[in-house]
């Protein structure tokens, strides 16, 4: 398994970079095109709800596991005590991350807002993986 | 479609003529309309061919008929040529600069937005031919680029065309099929839907092509490439507008 971190600015603008460093990740598992824009969709819809759509004080840190078969993502914010941090997903958003990833919650990890996340590679894809 | 008189050659000449020599505006601007009318069929036999790359066609037959106004107020019948091969060049011109410049909500270099027009159709064609969504791999591939340009690319994607969710896209008169009509049937998550809808009224307001692809997604599980068969768009405009819907949804939950 590799593993890449990444901590950003708890701003919205920086949720892209999650997103582009999820995508580069996931093509390296050979995920499809549209496995890998579920992806993203998943990034936004969990990391919306640490970061909010104003951006708040802290950091959000974040870890990309890659596994032969799967990329697990795992998010935590690092903010201020006393920011306000829904821990429940709307009805909506649980259809939706139904939909685009394999499993998908809001959790507290080692104490902090979370939110973790994995995508597999479906079985009927090119089987043999590009890592470097 | 409203009807459409058609001329014959001769009485397009006199309305040229006529045009060329109205005395005030009003009948200037209607003998423009006969014109326009005339060669609408023209506009939208180009448009479509521009209709892979991620626009609404509704929208290039617009942008197409600006052009044809233009070819109007610039031809000259001492010419000796038909006006559609005089036309021709100005709506295809009009198009192509569309796409290069006014298509791109937000300013992005031409290198990405050549980039990404080629990778629309390259998905397209890839989809097809392997009968699934291809992997980033095999689009480089395909495209002759590296992954990460293709990277890059889809990620412009997300750039590109923001301001079409905000404008209501779906015209009530002819051409694009109902909601109802693309679904078949309305079903019972369907009506289920609706009830979703009233605990979320930012759903109910989503234009309706918004609506159903975000319907026919989640609460149908259909992927982006069958959706996109069905409405008859790319699967990276489908993309694109799914991302841009969430988008907007996960600002109204917010402001709640």
């Amino acid at each position: 398994m590799d593993k890449v971190t990444l901590r950003i600015p708890a701003e919205p603008a920086y949720v892209q970079v999650i997103r582009l460093i999820a995508a580069g990740l996931a093509s390296r598992l050979k995920l499809t095109l549209e496995d890998i824009d579920d992806l993203r969709i998943a990034v936004d819809e969990l990391a919306t709800y640490l970061v909010g759509r104003h951006g708040r004080e802290g950091t959000l840190e974040v870890h990309f596991m890659l596994h032969d078969d799967r990329i697990e993502i795992q998010g935590r914010g690092h903010f201020p005590a006393g920011a306000k941090i829904r821990t429940d997903l709307t009805e909506l958003s649980r259809v939706i991350l139904d939909t685009v990833a394999d499993s998908a919650s809001l959790l507290a990890i080692d104490g902090l807002p979370g939110f973790a996340l994995t995508k597999k590679r479906p079985s009927d894809t090119p089987s043999e993986v590009g890592l470097p | 479609m409203t009807s459409r008189v058609i001329l014959g050659k001769e009485e397009v000449r006199e309305v040229f003529l006529a045009y060329g020599q109205a005395a005030d505006e009003k009948e200037r601007s209607q003998l423009r309309e006969r014109l326009v009318e005339q060669y609408m069929g023209l506009v939208e036999f180009l448009a479509r061919r521009f209709r892979n790359r991620g626009e609404p066609l509704e929208d290039l037959v617009q942008v197409g008929t600006i052009g044809l106004l233009k070819a109007i107020d610039r031809f000259d019948l001492d010419r000796e040529v038909e006006f559609s091969t005089y036309a021709t060049p100005t709506i295809v011109g009009e198009l192509k600069r569309h796409f290069r410049d006014k298509g791109w909500a937000v300013r992005v270099p031409r290198r990405l937005q050549e980039l990404h027009l080629e990778l629309t159709e390259v998905v397209g064609s890839l989809g097809q031919e392997l009968g699934r969504s291809p992997t980033v791999a095999e689009i480089a591939e395909a495209a002759g680029t590296d992954e990460e340009s293709v990277l890059e690319g889809l990620e412009v994607a997300q750039a590109y065309n923001s301001t079409s969710l905000d404008a209501p896209v779906d015209t009530e008169d002819g051409g694009s099929s109902s909601f109802a009509d693309l679904l078949g049937v309305q079903d019972e998550q369907l009506v289920n839907l609706e009830y979703r809808a009233s605990l979320a009224p930012e759903l109910a307001k989503l234009p309706e092509r918004e609506r159903t692809i975000l319907y026919l997604r989640f609460y149908r599980g259909l992927t982006q490439s069958e959706i996109a068969d069905r409405l008859g768009i790319s699967q990276m405009h489908v993309s694109r507008l799914l991302n841009r819907t969430l988008m907007r949804l996960r600002e109204a939950f917010e402001e709640e």
